[in-house]
């Protein structure tokens, strides 16, 4: 017999968004003929550092009930349609994959499929940051309804249902997204190729950038893409295949230098076929294009690769770098675009030592300053998968399944 | 025996080309061959043209060359590169024997060169000034034939200037390039109401010069590579007919395109370049707009290795286009200069046109327009008045 009356089960689970290198992974509906858009498989594998969740995280509640009348969603606080349809393909994906696992027997502890959903997802950074992953997000939805429906299985198909790139979110450390060959994207599927713990001088500063207009929505973007661009055609089926040994290669190897080169070749060559799409996609702004100028000035000084940048389908720039650059590169950014306010608040996340910039560095790489175009500098690193969070302070969800109202 | 000649002079003037199919590349940098194929549209000398005058006198001590009034190096590899061709050209002509009316390949050469636009506009073609030196060195030693060999071993692109029209640079096989030519596809009266409009952008950045800008992306670039390969030679038989058609749907789409495509791979090169600024990317997004508004593309852009834009359109879109990138970019001074070339006749943009295709304008971001057209190749100028040297062989002062 049930030892508790089932009125609601409540679980949260951490995630967080993850930084793809190469990244890029497009949804293909078009290879091959029509194909069902919902399953979300990429033209190519994708290869991306999962970032740490003390610094970048998404937090959600799950929480089912008899009592509940109809599914319903918040996203930081405000109701979201909860209608939509990569959430409801998550959800239909969840009981699915909980219903095949019951084999049809009703096991009577179990939470009943019936029972409406009530879900809350917050994240720890400003989602005017652009961010705000739908990785982290998806990841974190479908870790919460797994946890409440008892699954345990291979969950980065469910999440990859959501976004993509969600299915990253799922492991922690280095993370590929193996495109797979099968059309019913069984074998589309996301694995770990290093824990977070393999690389522990690796750091990772997302340089956040000033009020940039909403660039082309990614979905819609990559959809063009695949449309228009013969270059990605090239990318996908010849240039991916081979930087992604390479890569892997690199990781294995801790080689700063290979996954620095490559990684900054590979954000460009990624913009490079959004400005050959029609109409061309143009995510990369000046400022960009100050950072990337910035970052190879400050390499060529040094003689070798100390910082690789990486720009995704937005603004923000993620820049790699061991733990002995950090302290240095982030004055020559603080000194490249200087903070508009009296930047106390430039530098968050992890602590950032201070550095004093030689004459000689100062001169070869410093140029104009461009005041306020980085709005600040967060401090980060690899970290874990999702997390189950235990303490139940923590829940979003009252015991009534409303959003708790957090001081 | 005819007395030699003791001073022989001759004139040309020379164009400038616009790329719709880009030549970024080439496969040998000293008789410079390229990756892939290309082709132009070859512009009205009227408004963008190189005057050059050679002289060759037994009184001459030295070679030396005049640009813009300026004495500059004429030791430059890609000048004696040009001389060198002429002269061997010449010779083997002459098959040895000593032609006594010819004029002696032994006396040395005097050049100058004028542009007609200014320098600092960033149109300086260099494929108007080579195409304009081998014109004039050809007349001064009486070759007639293939001559766009000898431009292109002064810059690639002056190849197509020695045509007028639509032109094509094969890439040719031969290793030793004499396959590697230009050829006319069609003549400057095929399409009679074709435009251009080239956006003089303000003030930018020196960008990286192309030499060494496209060696590093052949040696970089994996798109690069599949773009020479694969997607240029489909594009090239595409546009050739599109220009046959007189098609500027088709026409203008392929331009945009390969533009496009050019600038990607400048961006998959490594360290990348980066030729387009935000100015370019507002004209680009302005054009898509126009496009969209009007349901069907009236404007092409097309974008070379630096900042100034070229549209192309057809005559009954210039003006009201040219109205729209006045309100995008109000001249920051009293723009009364600020449409040079043909004349534009005058537009009113009506208030749905304004709703969708105008936002936020850029003062000051396009210094002038320049009208003009397609037009034909080098020109022999017959008026002794016009040459740029004196018959001492030195510039003339001119008012």
């Amino acid at each position: 017999m049930l030892c508790w009356s089932i009125s609601a089960i409540k679980l949260s689970c951490h995630s967080y968004p993850s930084h793809a290198i190469p990244s890029r992974a497009m949804p293909c509906s078009l290879a091959g003929g029509k194909r069902d858009t919902d399953l979300i498989l990429p033209i190519n594998s994708s290869l991306s550092v999962t970032l740490h969740q003390d610094q970048l995280k998404t937090t959600t509640t799950a929480a089912a009930s008899r009592d509940f009348t109809e599914d319903r969603l918040w996203l930081n606080g405000k109701e979201a349609d909860v209608g939509h349809p990569r959430v409801q393909a998550c959800l239909r994906e969840v009981r699915r994959l909980a219903r095949k696992r019951r084999g049809g027997g009703e096991d009577a502890a179990a939470l009943s499929l019936s029972y409406k959903i009530h879900i809350a997802s917050e994240n720890n950074f400003p989602t005017a940051a652009g961010l705000a992953s739908s990785a982290a997000g998806y990841a974190c939805l479908v870790s919460a309804l797994a946890r409440l429906y008892g699954l345990e299985e291979e969950l980065s198909e469910v999440a990859r249902r959501g976004s993509g790139s969600a299915c990253r979110s799922m492991f922690g450390g280095f993370v590929q997204w193996q495109r797979g060959e099968r059309p019913d994207g069984t074998d589309s599927l996301a694995l770990q190729v290093a824990p977070e713990t393999h690389w522990p001088e690796l750091r990772v500063l997302v340089l956040v950038v000033s009020g940039e207009k909403k660039p082309v929505g990614s979905t819609a973007g990559m959809q063009t893409s695949v449309e228009t661009s013969p270059l990605l055609k090239h990318r996908a089926e010849v240039v991916v295949p081979e930087r992604l040994a390479q890569m892997m290669q690199h990781i294995r190897d801790r080689d700063f230098e290979g996954f620095g080169q490559l990684a900054m070749r590979d954000s460009n060559q990624f913009h490079a076929t959004c400005l050959d799409t029609f109409p061309p996609i143009f995510y990369l702004t000046d400022v960009s294009r100050h950072i990337i100028a910035l970052a190879h000035r400050y390499n060529a000084h040094h003689g070798h690769t100390k910082v690789a940048y990486s720009f995704d389908a937005g603004p923000n720039a993620v820049i790699f770098a061991l733990t002995d650059t950090v302290a240095e590169f982030v004055e020559v950014v603080r000194r490249s675009f200087p903070p508009a306010t009296n930047g106390d608040q430039f530098v968050r996340g992890m602590p950032v030592g201070s550095a004093v910039l030689p004459p000689e560095l100062v001169a070869a790489v410093l140029t104009e300053p461009v005041p306020g175009a980085v709005q600040y500098i967060l401090h980060t690193k690899p970290g874990p998968g999702p997390q189950l969070v235990d303490d139940p302070s923590q829940h979003l969800l009252g015991p009534d399944g409303l959003p708790r109202s957090r001081a």
